[in-house]
């Protein structure tokens, strides 16, 4: 349950700020490590801004949405929410300058139908790659093992996600349980679930827990369709007395709206120059990117055949 | 025949299974071909050769067994008994009479000094073996130490580690001089120890031994009363016999009424006998060896005074409104709005009360902001 979980422990933070400003940490470090290697002919320009950043990486997350959404077998809704939400951990504390998002995003994916029981098998898996060759396919499998234990790491092995699916089912039921003063609460569901589709693609999973998330999903999904839920929260949650609580909940729901109503899908040309930029680093420096990742198998813990050079494969090969 | 054995360094015999017949076979030819060609020559008497690529893995051929000097084998002469001595090699007791006359000599095979009162009928089928006991009684008659002689485990298996290399080495012939040094200096090194660990094996011994006799005696004079018994009877039905006999020839009473009489006098003795073997004899010993009657001491065993464990329910911080119990779901009305269970569903415990509270604890779990 979520109250004693990893999730509440970790990976819940207070404000937008805090997280704002562990990216800017990651992209920091990322740019001492190539500043200090000393390597020739880098200069500052060269380097992805922090907002720039945050295009591809939207841009990206948009694309690990639509190539779950294609996912033949269809995938569950919560192996998708568990998927995007890796992906906004693992670039909590990593630059996408240094991994590259394209592979990191297959890997959530493919991750995440294990933790989340989704059983397919791995070549089931990149069979879902339309564009690739067979052969195609192989080295993306390789690439995603490759990167699996380091996502792993890099997640802190915490990898159960408490998705908001559930306490929304949950709320639905108990409305209909003790509130029959809303006389149907099946019709707040679509607006719901999309509140909810919206909120994977922000940073609420890091900041809200998954039942305030899906509280105010219903709440939102009910005051547009011009009902007031209020007397729900004063009489059945038992908020009549505690007005600083409840003052507190409608002001975190009013900042998840807000965060809902700011994000935008990025323009792809606003995207592509930023996507050619991110090619040349990754190109540039991937020698040193790939001592990295390979650190963490030195110890020998990991000890994997050594794998073809990394193919050439652009992101038109996903989709 | 040629039989193909292993033979470990403990001495235990193998049939060499047929997958290691040839890897075997290959290690011995490689060690020996340069001085015998003919495969069932290979190793004659017996003997035992290293194999060169790993040490202490023995690689043999035993021939049928037989006395190396005279020729003679078991199959041609099944009577034949093969004696060993210290130095681990056969003969025949015909060549040990013959060779032996006068008390001592020299092996025929190693030329080693030896005693003719130390031949042994060699109880293994490979006579290392009967060395390698030998050997060992020595050996542990210095090496007595036992496990709670030392402080941890670790020591003693090393102990015991030694005591193998030594054995193995005496058995193999390696490194004869300096093993033999080595026990030396040992026995001068732990000499107490030795004697005091002696003298409590010896005391076991004979606390054993006591404990063998008598039972021995015990079992002697069990059987003894039996027969005594038995004896009694055989007598009381002879004398009744007799007496019959002695009536019939005296007595006026017609026959008929004597032979009745006499059926029931013998029916009466039967049942007494009957009776007697019923009757057990009163033991003053439980079959635990300790005695009937005896005072065992009645005070109650010193009562320790604790803190008796208090349970105290859990209690889960939620930070969410109270969860309804799983059990009052259905009266509250929940169930009423979740899918029915499906038959083959509660076949594994499935209740749609469960997933049900699920929902429900999830929606209201961590649903309040942390105050402060």
């Amino acid at each position: 349950m979520f109250h004693n979980s990893s999730q509440r422990k970790y990976w819940i933070f207070k404000s937008e700020d805090e997280v704002e400003h562990m990216r800017c940490k990651a992209n920091h470090k990322f740019r001492n490590k190539i500043l200090e290697s000393g390597k020739p002919g880098v200069s500052e320009s060269m380097f992805l801004e922090r907002h720039e950043e945050d295009v591809l990486f939207r841009h990206y997350e948009r694309r690990l949405l639509d190539f779950c959404n294609a996912f033949k077998p269809a995938m569950p809704k919560s192996v998708v929410g568990t998927a995007i939400m890796y992906f906004r951990r693992f670039y909590l504390n990593n630059s996408i300058m240094e991994y590259h998002p394209r592979i990191i995003m297959l890997t959530c994916a493919y991750l995440s139908c294990k933790v989340d029981e989704f059983n397919v098998s791995s070549t089931q898996f990149v069979g879902n790659l339309l564009q690739e060759s067979p052969a195609g396919q192989e080295r993306v499998l390789e690439q995603i093992l490759e990167y699996e234990l380091l996502l792993i790491q890099q997640l802190n092995f915490h990898l159960v996600v408490h998705n908001p699916y559930r306490p929304m089912e949950g709320l639905l039921i108990d409305l209909k349980t003790r509130y029959p003063t809303l006389e149907s609460p099946e019709s707040l569901r679509k607006s719901a679930d999309d509140f909810l589709t919206q909120a994977t693609m922000t940073d609420a999973g890091l900041l809200f827990p998954p039942s305030q998330i899906a509280l105010t999903a219903v709440l939102n999904s009910a005051s547009r369709a011009g009902l007031s839920m209020e007397s729900y929260l004063t009489e059945c949650m038992g908020l009549r007395e505690d007005k600083e609580t409840l003052s507190k909940m409608y002001d975190s729901m009013r900042r998840m709206k807000t965060l809902l109503k700011k994000y935008e899908l990025p323009k792809s040309e606003e995207v592509n120059p930023y996507k050619q930029r991110l090619e040349r680093i990754h190109a540039e420096f991937a020698t040193s990117s790939n001592k990295r990742k390979r650190g963490y198998e030195e110890d020998g813990h990991v000890a994997k055949e050594p794998r073809l050079a990394e193919e050439e494969w652009t992101d038109e090969d996903l989709l | 025949m040629v039989q193909n054995k292993l033979v470990n360094h403990a001495g235990c015999i193998f049939p060499l299974p047929h997958w290691m017949m040839e890897q075997t076979c290959a290690h011995t030819f490689y060690s020996a071909k340069q001085q015998i060609k003919r495969r069932s020559y290979l190793i004659p008497n017996n003997q035992l050769i290293h194999c060169p690529w790993r040490r202490g893995h023995l690689c043999t051929e035993m021939d049928d067994q037989g006395c190396p000097r005279c020729k003679t084998t078991k199959y041609r002469n099944p009577s034949l008994k093969l004696m060993v001595n210290v130095c681990g090699h056969t003969l025949c007791e015909n060549c040990v009479e013959m060779l032996f006359v006068r008390g001592s000599g020299n092996c025929v095979q190693c030329d080693t000094p030896l005693r003719k009162s130390n031949f042994r009928v060699q109880l293994f089928e490979d006579p290392t073996v009967d060395k390698e006991v030998e050997i060992r009684k020595k050996v542990l008659k210095i090496y007595n130490k036992r496990d709670f002689d030392f402080p941890s485990l670790r020591e003693y298996n090393d102990y015991l580690e030694q005591v193998e290399d030594i054995v193995y080495n005496l058995t193999n012939n390696i490194d004869v001089e300096n093993t033999k040094l080595r026990m030396e200096q040992y026995q001068r090194e732990n000499r107490d120890l030795i004697q005091k660990n002696k003298a409590t094996l010896t005391r076991e011994q004979e606390e054993l031994e006591e404990l063998l006799l008598q039972e021995q005696q015990g079992n002697e004079q069990r059987r003894l009363e039996v027969l005594q018994e038995e004896q009694r009877q055989l007598q009381a039905k002879r004398k009744s016999k007799q007496a019959l006999l002695d009536e019939l020839e005296q007595s006026q009473l017609p026959a008929t009424i004597l032979l009745a009489q006499h059926k029931v006098r013998a029916a009466q003795l039967e049942t007494q006998i009957e009776q007697q073997k019923q009757a057990v004899k009163p033991t003053n010993l439980f079959s635990t060896g300790i005695h009937m009657r005896q005072t065992v001491s009645l005070l109650p065993v010193a009562k320790i005074e604790e803190v008796l464990y208090h349970y105290k329910p859990l209690q889960v911080e939620t930070y969410g409104p109270p969860v309804p119990e799983l059990e009052q779901l259905g009266r509250l009305g929940y169930l009423n709005h979740v899918r029915a269970a499906m038959p083959q569903d509660t076949a594994g415990g499935y209740t749609s009360a469960l997933a049900c509270h699920r929902a429900v604890q999830d929606a209201f779990s961590g649903l309040f902001p942390s105050k402060g």
